[in-house]
């Protein structure tokens, strides 16, 4: 078990890499009610986890209040943090007041900070105030507690652990503790190396499904189904769909899950992938798992699976070691489904009818800390390029030309796989590929729906060391000139050209050539008898803003599908008062 | 009172639309009524169709650097 960090403010760079993946996880968190949450503090490994993934402040809170038996006034939280009284920020500009704000914000999101309101005498002037106070929930204090001092609970805490031996039918006996999970190991061949190797290609094998290259051994059916249902990819049927849609969203995937669920693999295996999919494919290997294992977990609710069970075993798995053993025994019964599961995305090794099962690197680093998450992913990052011993693979390898041929120093079959999606691949040398971007590569990419963002952003994040030093140099040079002949409007404009600016345009302009056409459905309205009357519909149409076209001149206006009720209903109005005022009506 | 046409308003490039007006000149009844320059008033089931045309058209106007690159391989090959 790793020790608890105390509530030091960590780099700012390191935070950043890993907001991504804390925020999903967190807004889950957050959006759970709080009967939820009172049960998932019941596990002190889910206290901790959760503590882990709160920011600074809120966790120097927790530990303020941790050992304090009673409750403190509100107005102390404020004392505890230094605030930068400049005159730069005034009320709740200031960036300390917001980051304070906030921290206490997710405390009490999470239900840990409970405020209690007191009716007290003001000791000097003897009148009744109102003073708020803020305690810690009462079992969110104990587990944590429990975790931090490493207390066994044995008579004292039995109360808590009920309803999780409830949930243990298959062992009344054993408690839920990590301690009791330890068992001797059983397979001394199981090496961190193996399950490294077991995790990577397990993980990997998943995101070569979604680039589409030819694999002997497609992901289960399961994987597949969280695939698709967190819009990652889609069918083609699903395609054709939402094309017919007009590309609006789409909720009914999310709908008709259950039927979904009985598609066979025939069918699941023709996926194909989607924006979504694209930039998930982009991010780093902890983000992808959080995105999914967040799927994970809606998904595991619509199948009416305890969502407290799994946040706990989930949890669990941040807490364990790797490279040890774990009896199955002690798991509750979705646990052991979740087991199946998880094994599928290599987050878990269990081998058949063991009785033991093996964390690997990317379940223990799930909750830890930014500073040992970083070291186990870029363990993680080493071994993805390091099938041929070059550490240069994976990022930094990728020219492109002016005449749109591009040239990737790789031999990573992901990463190949990746440039495969937007670029016509040519040839295939033994550390790299080239290829040339066509305008056909492009629009087969777009039809992906991936964006020219996204490409030229992919492109630019990895380019070649050469191709910075260029770009470079050729900023310094437009910099020099332009500061010299005093061009300060010019120089503001200047920018770090990676990509050459012909490329980029280009793939914005096949962006754009692919929705050349803008179609809305609605009606025309014309042949209006008198100014008056077009008037009158026109300015109220766009005062509701459902006006899309208009031509004073001819007198015609286009009016949107959803609002032209509204406009109906106006002009019969407008007919009933004029048919009530002679005056105002017109001849036909 | 005025007269409402229901119908898909498409809003392009005053190219695109000549195109969609050559479209509906060889396969009719796509164009309910011409607007302006970028705008026209189409039947609405025919949206797929002209898209599907555009597209045909414009690949074909497109430059692929293939088509007069397999021709210098060959002669080169053989010369």
């Amino acid at each position: 078990m790793s020790t608890p960090q105390p509530p030091s403010s960590s780099s700012l760079d390191t935070e950043e890499s890993v907001d991504f993946f804390k925020s999903t996880i967190n807004e889950y968190l957050d959006n759970l009610p709080e009967s939820v949450h009172q049960e998932l503090f019941q596990s002190r490994e889910t206290c901790l986890a959760i503590f882990r993934l709160l920011p600074a402040l809120s966790k120097f809170y927790i530990m303020a209040l941790l050992f304090h038996e009673t409750s403190a006034p509100y107005s102390d939280l404020n004392r505890w943090v230094k605030s930068n009284k400049s005159s730069e920020f005034k009320g709740h500009q200031n960036p300390t007041k917001i980051y304070q704000n906030d921290s206490i914000k997710r405390l009490k999101s999470l239900h840990i900070l409970k405020e209690i309101k007191r009716q007290m005498v003001h000791p000097i002037t003897k009148q009744p105030t109102i003073i708020i106070f803020v305690q810690l929930n009462e079992i969110f204090r104990q587990s944590l507690r429990d975790a931090l001092t490493g207390f066994l609970p044995d008579s004292t805490q039995d109360q808590s652990k009920i309803s999780l031996a409830s949930v243990n039918n298959s062992n009344k006996g054993k408690s839920n503790d990590l301690n009791s999970m330890f068992e001797d190991d059983i397979d001394n061949d199981i090496t961190i190396e193996y399950l490294d190797r077991y995790c990577l290609a397990k993980w990997e094998n998943i995101l070569h499904f979604m680039v589409g290259t030819e694999i002997k051994e497609i992901p289960s059916v399961g994987v597949l189904t969280l695939l698709r249902f967190s819009g990652l990819m889609e069918l083609p049927s699903d395609r054709e769909h939402r094309e017919a849609l007009n590309g609006m969203i789409d909720d009914t995937i999310d709908n008709n899950y259950e039927e979904d669920n009985k598609k066979s693999i025939h069918t699941l295996r023709q996926l194909l992938i989607t924006r979504t999919g694209f930039q998930f494919l982009l991010q780093e290997i902890s983000s992808q798992i959080w995105t999914l294992l967040i799927q994970y977990l809606i998904m595991a609710e619509k199948l009416k699976m305890n969502p407290v069970d799994v946040l706990n075993f989930i949890f669990l798995l941040g807490s364990l070691e790797l490279g040890q053993g774990y009896a199955i025994s002690m798991l509750s019964k979705t646990q052991l489904i979740m087991l199946d599961h998880l094994q599928d995305y290599g987050l878990i090794y269990h081998q058949k009818n063991s009785s033991v099962f093996y964390p690997t690197r990317l379940a223990t680093s799930l909750t830890s800390e930014s500073s040992s998450f970083k070291t186990a992913s870029n363990a993680i990052d080493q071994e993805i390029s390091q099938p041929r011993a070059d550490k240069e693979t994976n990022s930094g390898a990728i020219i492109i030309e002016t005449n749109f041929k591009i040239y990737c120093y790789t031999s990573s079959p992901l990463q190949i796989a990746i440039l495969n999606l937007f670029v016509h691949l040519r040839a295939r040398f033994s550390n790299m590929v080239t290829g040339v971007v066509t305008r056909d590569s492009v629009r087969s990419a777009l039809r992906n729906g991936i964006s020219s963002a996204q490409i030229i952003n992919y492109l630019e994040t990895h380019a070649h060391s050469g191709m910075i030093e260029l770009a470079e140099a050729e900023y310094n040079k437009k910099y020099e000139f332009e500061s010299s002949i005093g061009n300060m409007s010019a120089l503001e404009q200047l920018k770090l050209e990676i990509l050459p600016p012909t490329v980029i345009d280009q793939i914005k302009l096949w962006q754009l050539e692919l929705d050349r056409v803008q179609s809305f459905k609605g009606y025309l309205y014309k042949d209006f008898n008198n100014d008056f009357e077009f008037e009158k519909l026109l300015s109220y149409g766009e005062d509701i803003g459902i006006i899309i076209w208009k031509d004073k001149v001819k007198r015609k206006f286009f009016v949107s599908q959803e609002g032209n009720p509204q406009l109906i209903d106006y002009a019969n109005k407008i007919i009933r008062n004029s048919s009530n005022t002679p005056r105002a009506n017109t001849p036909a | 009172m005025a007269r409402a046409i229901k119908g898909m308003l498409i809003e392009c490039d005053p190219s695109i639309k000549s195109l969609v007006v050559k479209i509906d000149q060889d396969y009719r009844d796509i164009i309910i009524e011409e607007l302006d320059d970028t705008h026209l008033l189409i039947d609405p089931s025919k949206l797929t169709f002209i898209k599907k045309e555009l597209n045909r058209i414009l690949a074909d106007n497109s430059y692929n650097p293939f088509d007069d690159e397999d021709p210098q391989a060959v002669a080169a090959t053989l010369g």
